[in-house]
């Protein structure tokens, strides 16, 4: 079976697809139970969760900065040891398995109840794993510049369905109603629609970040979460109770739109949008479960692993199907510990290797001084 | 000293050329000095022949020889000595080869001749302004054509011949110092291992030349107007020309190519650019528009205007077919009317629209055995299509695929085919030049001349996307 050649990728496509996750988590996986928590104060469990995410951007650029094209499987293995490695890369493989469950979840549900009115799972398999298991065979360069390409559509639409609400009045949301346990539960629940940067971690060798690129990374960040927090303003304005962190929130997105009689509803924007924030999303994911997987087992090719996706996907869809409630709903149990795990513990350890590192570096230097000194 | 029995000489290529009946020889005597001319009379100028040939000899007194005959009798531009080996693909070459009974050395003259058209507008590349001037089908009045247009030392013409029965003439045409070395040298390689028998047209190489011949997608550009080459090897691609083709092939290749025209260079840049968004509109009409009216027509329906549905109901009710049969029958009627046109004579052609467009489409409509709404817009798409003529075969196959998706999966459908696509495109590369550039990935500096074009004295660097070795345009 040929080998496909990898490519690296740049600091823009880098970026947009960071966008992409930050749009698909945000949108795809947050309209779960966390306004019924904490209301409206969710939106500040949504920015402490954002900044969290942020932190471990520096992290990132050093750790790129000090092993420079180097697998992160390697330098872990290296530094903390081959076994434990593997282990996290099997946790890997599983959290992004899990979290492409749960984008293909949410999302079928969406379009079955507002679209399809009907079953379609199987149209709606054939019409997205191939797709997404193609991306996986030709590469990260391939549907990086996919997503590149098709961003500014993805951020007009996005700006298109926010630019509808404007037919509503705006009105400020009612804030610091909830109280400090609901609040900091939320947080705790909802830890897996974060951790966006954890896959630039996973492709760290595959990045080409030039000097002074670093803010990229802020910006479109920034710009991503200013679009989800516009959107739930508007969101606010129109529903007031509800704002869009709920469970039905992406059928929201629909009503939201004008039904114009002379072009017919605009709400096609937001579908397509939403079809195509989706179909990147679980591009990504399975992507990120082949390097891990890859990672694991360095004998098997690209195909091998995206056999493995498509059976685990189609068995765990098979055991959670119908039972929306179960994988979805029951999501602020299962997921938090693995989410903690990945999105804050991978990135503390990587910390501390670059501590060490930087520590090491700075002691061979005295050394070397002292020596020169010495002659 | 006889060095050839002249007539035991002659009988052996006769014999070898197989006794074509094109074959032919003159034997000239002169005071025991033996000269024989050997020809195909097929191909070669027989006026010629005579005036700077056989006349010149006959006036000559002294006594011949290879020297004399080169210098002072034989009054062609191209004479070459050549070894006996070499005979036969002289001759074949529409050369006349010249064997003497005094020496052992070989002449050929270059007396190659045969119908040519005069280089005319092609009917693929009309313009409104600028030149007219096509390739056409003589290589060696093409090679004028460009020279005419790059009077510099650094045009150079690399000759090779392929095609052991046709041993056609390809000519790998580059600026040197401009063009990326390693694109000449990937080309040079792979026309030097193509192995075939033949080579009838610049077509015949495309799928030697392409990385991967089995792609929907073509990677290779071509062009019919000098002018339009000059400008692509201004940029530092690599032409090929074909002998016996009009069609001349260009590499690198890029999507964005298509969408753009000749005549873009020789208007006014904004409604270059305008005409340029038009063509990614029909374009995108053309691949997705008869997908996304089924999609819409057997689930979507909500999202259309109130007035438009109920119409589309009351046209498509009591209809045999289903809506994705329906598109499909038409789309296939409108394909075999437009194989046929094309095949038909001129005269034939109008009562075969008449026939088509009156009495197909609006007796079946009438006949209640197709719907207006998609009539319309089966015709809105083919019509669509030749916005940009080169892409029309392609397009054609991708428009049958977003059909069956949008009818079987509705919109999802539509977005995983184009998602699809787009990631096969990112992943296809035209001799190291990425498919989709300047715009996946974006290369800012090339955006100038993309949909959208800034006036021609703004381009002051030759487009990245292709790598040149001189990127300033000076």
């Amino acid at each position: 079976m040929k080998e496909i050649k990898e490519h690296t990728i740049s600091a823009r496509q880098a970026c947009v697809i960071i966008v992409m996750c930050i749009f698909a988590n945000k949108i795809l996986l947050l309209p779960s139970l966390m306004y019924e928590k904490s209301k409206a104060d969710a939106i500040f469990a949504i920015l402490i969760l954002f900044a969290l995410d942020l932190i471990v951007l520096p992290i990132f650029f050093k750790l790129k900065q000090l092993f420079p094209n180097e697998k992160l499987y390697n330098i872990l293995s290296r530094k903390i040891s081959p076994f434990l490695t593997k282990l996290i890369y099997l946790i890997f493989s599983a959290y992004f398995m899990f979290k492409a469950l749960l984008v293909f979840s949410v999302t079928y549900v969406y379009f079955k109840q507002q679209i399809y009115q009907d079953e379609f799972l199987f149209l709606a398999i054939i019409a997205f794993i191939p797709v997404i298991n193609h991306a996986t065979a030709v590469g990260l360069r391939s549907f990086a510049r996919s997503i590149e390409l098709l961003f500014s559509i993805v951020l007009l639409g996005f700006i298109a369905c926010l630019a509808f609400s404007l037919f509503t009045q705006l009105s400020m949301p009612i804030f610091f109603i909830s109280n400090a346990k609901n609040f900091f539960t939320t947080i705790y629940e909802h830890t897996f629609a974060f951790g966006d940067y954890i896959f630039l971690f996973l492709i760290i060798d595959k990045i080409q970040i030039k000097k002074g690129q670093e803010k990229n990374f802020y910006f479109y960040s920034l710009l991503g979460m200013g679009l989800i927090l516009a959107l739930f303003f508007l969101f606010y304005s129109k529903y007031q109770i509800t704002s869009f962190m709920h469970n039905n929130a992406l059928a929201d997105i629909l009503v939201f739109s004008v039904q114009f009689n002379a072009i017919g509803r605009l709400d096609i924007i937001a579908m397509l949008t939403v079809m195509v924030i989706t179909l990147f999303q679980l591009e990504i994911y399975n992507y990120a479960f082949s390097e891990s997987f890859l990672s694991l087992f360095p004998k098997l090719n690209v195909y091998y692993s995206i056999a493995v996706f498509d059976i685990l996907f189609a068995i765990l869809y098979y055991i959670f199907i119908g039972k929306y409630e179960i994988l979805v709903g029951s999501s602020d149990i299962w997921s938090p510990v693995p989410a903690i795990f990945i999105n804050y513990i991978i990135p503390l350890i990587c910390l501390i290797i670059i501590l060490i590192e930087l520590h090491l570096k700075k002691r061979k230097k005295k050394d070397q001084t002292y020596l020169s000194n010495k002659k | 000293m006889s060095y050839f029995n002249l007539k035991k000489k002659i009988s052996e290529i006769k014999t070898t050329l197989n006794e074509s009946s094109d074959f032919s020889y003159r034997c000239y005597k002169k005071n025991g000095q033996e000269l024989g001319f050997v020809f195909l009379k097929s191909i070669i100028d027989q006026n010629l022949l005579s005036e700077a040939v056989f006349m010149p000899l006959q006036t000559f007194d002294e006594k011949i020889t290879i020297k004399s005959l080169i210098h002072n009798i034989i009054k062609c531009a191209d004479v070459k000595k050549i070894k006996e080996e070499d005979i036969i693909k002289e001759i074949l070459d529409g050369r006349v080869v010249i064997i003497t009974n005094f020496s052992k050395e070989i002449i050929s003259i270059d007396l190659f001749k045969f119908p040519s058209r005069i280089p005319s507008e092609p009917p693929t590349s009309p313009v409104i302004q600028g030149p007219r001037e096509g390739f056409v089908e003589d290589m060696q009045t093409n090679l004028t054509l460009l020279r005419r247009r790059l009077k510099t030392e650094n045009l150079v013409f690399k000759t090779y011949k392929i095609g052991s029965q046709t041993q056609t003439k390809i000519v790998v045409a580059y600026l040197k110092g401009i063009a990326n070395n390693k694109v000449v040298e990937q080309v040079v390689r792979k026309i030097k291992s193509i192995k075939t028998d033949g080579i009838v047209d610049s077509y015949y190489i495309l799928s030697y030349l392409e990385e991967r011949p089995n792609s929907l997608f073509k990677q290779i550009g071509n062009a019919e107007k000098p002018d339009i080459v000059t400008a692509k090897m201004l940029e530092g691609r690599v032409a090929l020309i074909v002998d016996n083709s009009p069609i001349v092939l260009t590499v690198p290749f890029v999507l964005i190519e298509d969408l753009q025209n000749s005549n873009d260079y020789y208007t006014n840049h904004h409604y270059s650019s305008f005409v340029r968004v038009i063509r990614l509109l029909g374009l995108l009409i053309a691949l997705v528009a008869p997908g996304i009216y089924l999609a819409l027509q057997i689930y979507h329906y909500n999202i259309l205007p109130l007035n438009f549905l109920i119409t589309i109901a009351d046209t498509t009710q009591g209809l045999p077919f289903t809506p994705f049969l329906e598109i499909l029958f038409i789309f296939l009627l409108f394909q075999i009317l437009y194989e046929v046109s094309l095949r038909l004579p001129s005269y034939l052609g109008l009562a075969t629209s008449v026939v088509g467009a009156l009495i197909l489409g609006d007796t079946g409509v009438k006949a209640g055995l197709i719907s207006p709404p998609g009539v319309i817009i089966v015709a809105l798409s083919k019509i669509a299509l030749y916005t940009i003529p080169e892409q029309a075969s392609q397009v054609t196959i991708l428009q049958i695929i977003f059909i069956i998706l949008g009818g079987s999966l509705g919109l999802i459908g539509i977005v995983s085919g184009f998602v699809y696509f787009l990631n096969y495109l990112n992943e296809l590369d035209s001799y190291g030049t990425p498919y989709l550039a300047p715009y996946s990935p974006r290369i800012p500096q090339d955006l100038k001349d993309a949909i959208f074009t800034s006036p021609v004295g703004d381009l002051k660097q030759r487009p990245k996307t292709f790598s040149p070795t001189k990127k300033e345009r000076l």
